[in-house]
């Protein structure tokens, strides 16, 4: 009973943060829904979706007891790369890219692990845990490139005949906002989530989850236009 | 204080022109493929047109060719077929006190001359259909049905609302009859019917040739797919492309096959019609 107190109160005081994390369950319901899962890139944003929420709502239930969640975090920027980059992998058709896909994800995984133990000197520590440094700066650079390579495909190709049907652009586009208005958050929130003397940036704190889910909201849209007959035309 | 203040706002505006960049960059995917979908679109519509004004021209030159053959036919076979049947005869009367046997074979060259110059006449209407510049599409077909019964056993009827219609242009009205040719020839040739019935109506808007048999019936995709055999069904496609028509085949569950063609209706401008051979019929100016 105190548990769901505590809860309540904490998606009262932090209802933008908490959005971010149960909108999730929309694009989730969804794919189960149209079947969208069928198409493997859709398959692989079912799984980030999953992960995320299992994260977000560990991570809530820790916030709620006021105990640093941050280590579960850092864990889920690797998984999350390799989830939503993988994503490309399937669509771009390019196999340049597709090799640089993946030299990426592993790349990427190794640099992140190494950002891990780079910002945390003592890895044990779990209540001074802080944010990685360089790894989401990172990360939001190469997403946003896949993201932009995968529109000079489409543009390049014309194979698709309208986009505004065609849901990875949805997708494609939720990603792009919501890494467009975090790349520039994303240097800083090792400096702002930290459990003392953190840096106050007021309401640019929220920016991140406000686009979080206005991006889950995409992939609910993305996903909402998905039919499996129009799968099978690809 | 002033420093997280300042970078605050730093990063603020920074995100806010990442997000403006990125919102552009989304709308500018988006019109960038609609306008090369609508210029790819352009482009095969122009190309369609192209194709269809080959189609046209093969088709003009077509019954150019037809007209000028026919024409030939007429002014100098023809011609001189009649002049050969003169000079027979009065060869024949040169020769009636000559005995049995040249009287009779001058009668059989009479005879042979005689049924080629009905040939020959023949083979001209079949090459151009005067009957139809003449007095249009009902009673084009319906000289089309008498000449087919004459050497046929087979009952063909035509149904036409015509009468009170305005003539149509030469090429709608060539373009019916022509696809009313290769439909009755079709089902003569390959349906094993033993009744062929026409339908042809006019309304304000569309003209209906609606071509109905009882025999075998047919599967009009399968007959298409096959290159030979489909070659009369595509004929009738592309002529129909011309004039804006369509044709629709159906195969009822009574039996037979039913083709059911549909032209806008394109009314004659007042003229006379074109002679056999224009060029033949220029006088010279002196």
């Amino acid at each position: 009973m105190v548990l769901i107190e505590s809860y309540i109160t904490f998606i009262h005081n932090h209802l933008i943060v908490c959005l971010a994390v149960f909108v999730t369950i929309i694009p989730l319901f969804l794919i189960l829904y149209r079947k969208a899962n069928v198409d493997p890139s859709f398959y692989l944003l079912q799984i980030y979706l999953i992960t995320k929420l299992i994260i977000d709502l560990i991570m809530f239930h820790y916030a709620t007891q006021r105990t640093n969640n941050l280590m579960y975090y850092n864990l889920s920027i690797p998984l999350r790369y390799a989830l939503l980059s993988g994503m490309f992998y399937y669509k771009i058709e390019s196999a340049v890219y597709k090799r640089g896909i993946i030299y990426s994800i592993i790349g990427f995984v190794i640099f992140s692990i190494w950002d891990i133990f780079y910002s945390n000197p003592d890895i044990k520590d779990l209540h001074n845990h802080s944010m990685v440094a360089y790894a989401t700066t990172v990360e939001c650079l190469l997403l946003l490139f896949w993201i932009l390579a995968y529109f000079y495909e489409i543009i390049r190709m014309l194979k698709i005949p309208n986009l505004l049907t065609f849901p990875f652009f949805w997708v494609c586009s939720g990603l792009l906002l919501y890494y467009s208005s975090f790349i520039f958050i994303a240097p800083i929130l090792h400096y702002t989530e930290k459990w003392e003397n953190p840096l106050y940036i007021g309401f640019l704190n929220l920016v991140p989850y406000i686009f979080e889910t206005l991006c889950l909201l995409f992939f609910s849209i993305g996903v909402w236009i998905f039919s499996i007959r129009y799968y099978a035309k690809q | 204080m002033q420093n997280s203040d300042g970078l605050t706002w730093a990063i603020l505006i920074a995100t806010l022109a990442m997000l403006m960049m990125a919102f552009f960059v989304i709308l500018f995917i988006v019109f960038y493929q609609k306008r090369q979908l609508h210029q790819e679109k352009k482009l095969h519509e122009i190309e369609k047109d192209y194709q269809r004004l080959l189609l046209d021209t093969a088709l003009n030159s077509e019954e150019t060719e037809r007209r000028r053959i026919a024409q030939d036919l007429h002014d100098d076979i023809g011609t001189m077929l009649s002049l050969t049947k003169l000079s027979l005869n009065q060869l024949s009367k040169l020769v009636a006190d000559s005995g049995i046997k040249e009287d009779q074979i001058m009668r059989k060259s009479q005879a042979l001359v005689e049924e080629t110059i009905l040939h020959v006449r023949r083979i001209t209407r079949d090459l151009v259909p005067t009957t139809l510049e003449r007095f249009g599409l009902a009673a084009a077909i319906e000289e089309f049905i008498n000449k087919l019964d004459n050497s046929k056993d087979l009952k063909i009827s035509l149904i036409s609302n015509t009468e009170d219609s305005p003539r149509q242009s030469q090429k709608t009205e060539l373009t019916i009859y022509r696809i009313m040719q290769e439909l009755v020839n079709n089902s003569i040739r390959h349906s094993q019917c033993s009744m062929i019935e026409i339908n042809l109506h006019v309304n304000s808007t569309i003209i209906e040739l609606q071509v109905t048999d009882d025999g075998i019936g047919f599967e009009p995709d399968a007959i298409k797919d096959n290159n030979l055999t489909g070659l009369g069904l595509l004929g009738i496609e592309s002529r129909l492309a011309i004039v804006d028509g369509t044709i629709n085949y159906e195969k009822p569950k009574m039996g037979g096959s039913k083709a059911l063609a549909l032209v806008p209706v394109a009314p004659a401008i007042d003229s006379k019609p074109e002679p056999l051979h224009p060029f033949r019929r220029q006088r010279v100016k002196i």
